[in-house]
C-alpha cells in the first residue's frame, strides 16, 4: 500500500474514509463524495496543513478528531450532518484569464 | 511538485486552444509531474489537435522548511537556469501556483521586462490549501505579479489587491 500510484479505486469502494489532514487526501476524498473523518495530529503537522482541515470542518464537510478521540468519534458520529463538497470551477478561471490576455 | 501539478493542470483544463504552446517548467527533483503532464496533454490533444507543449526542468529552489538565507542562495542558483530558459521561451503569460520553482522563473521574467526584452503577464494562483495564510512564494509574488488569485474569502480580506473567484480547482 505504501506508495500506490492512485487510491482512486480504493476510494470508490469505500463507505467511510479516515485520513490525516493532508490537503490532497482530504480533497480527493471529498470530491468522490465519500464521508471523511480527519484525524489531526498537531505534533506532526506544520500549521498550514491544518488550515484546510479546519476550514472544511467549519463548513461542515468533514468530521474532525485527534488520535485519542478517534474511537469515540467513530462510535458517536452522524454522517448525515456532513454537507456535500461542490466541485471547483476552473471555467471561472478560464473566463478571467481570457479577459486578462484579451481573448474575448 | 505533486499537489501543485494537480492544481495547475485543473486550472488549465478549461483554457481554450489559443493558449498554445504551453511550456511546463518544474523542478529537477520532481519525479511524478512529467507523467501527469503528459497524460493531461494527451487528453488535450484529443480536443485540440494543434496543441503544442514543452517540458523543462530547473534546479529546485527550496526544500520544505529550508532556512531563509540558504533559500536565497539556492534560488539564485536556480536563476542561473531560469534566466536563459525564460529568455529562450519569451513567454507572453506566466501562470504559477506556488512551488518554489516559480520564484526564479517570475524573477527572470521581471528582469527581462525591466531590460525591455520581453514583458510577460504574471498570474499567480495561490493553492486551495492556503485558507488563512499565504505560502512563501505567495508572499513574495503578491507584490510582483500582475494578478494574484486566492481561493478563500479570508485571504481576499487580508490581501485586498488579490482576486477572488471562489474555488477554481
Amino acid at each position: 500500500f505504501r506508495f500506490k500510484d492512485s487510491l482512486a479505486e480504493d476510494l470508490r469502494r469505500a463507505d467511510l474514509v479516515i485520513s490525516h489532514a493532508g490537503a490532497g487526501s482530504c480533497l480527493e476524498t471529498l470530491e468522490k463524495g465519500k464521508p471523511l473523518v480527519v484525524v489531526i495530529n498537531e505534533k506532526l503537522m506544520n500549521n498550514h496543513q491544518l488550515e484546510l482541515a479546519k476550514q472544511l470542518h467549519r463548513d461542515g464537510h468533514v468530521l474532525c478528531c485527534n488520535c485519542s478521540t478517534l474511537v469515540e468519534t467513530l462510535q458517536l458520529m452522524d454522517l448525515s450532518t456532513l454537507k456535500p463538497f461542490p466541485p471547483g470551477q476552473p471555467e471561472k478561471f478560464a473566463l478571467f484569464l481570457d479577459k486578462v490576455v484579451g481573448f474575448q | 511538485t505533486g499537489g501543485h501539478t494537480t492544481e495547475i493542470l485543473r486550472l488549465l483544463s478549461c483554457l481554450s486552444e489559443s493558449y498554445s504552446p504551453i511550456h511546463y517548467i518544474f523542478a529537477d527533483s520532481d519525479k511524478m509531474s512529467e507523467a501527469k503532464i503528459r497524460s493531461f496533454e494527451q487528453k488535450r490533444a484529443e480536443t485540440f489537435s494543434n496543441s503544442k507543449f514543452t517540458l523543462d526542468r530547473i534546479p529546485r529552489s527550496r526544500e520544505v522548511r529550508q532556512s531563509w538565507t540558504s533559500s536565497v542562495v539556492t534560488t539564485l542558483y536556480s536563476m542561473l537556469y531560469s534566466l536563459p530558459l525564460t529568455y529562450k521561451l519569451k513567454p507572453d503569460l506566466i501562470l504559477c501556483n506556488g512551488p518554489g520553482t516559480c520564484v526564479p522563473i517570475c524573477v527572470s521574467a521581471l528582469l527581462l521586462g525591466l531590460l525591455g526584452i520581453k514583458r510577460a503577464i504574471i498570474v499567480y494562483v495561490e493553492s486551495i490549501c492556503r485558507v488563512e495564510t499565504l505560502s512563501l512564494s505567495g508572499k513574495i509574488l503578491y507584490y510582483f505579479s500582475d494578478y494574484f488569485i486566492v481561493q478563500w474569502p479570508g485571504l481576499k480580506e487580508k490581501y485586498p489587491k488579490s482576486v477572488y473567484l471562489g474555488r477554481i480547482v
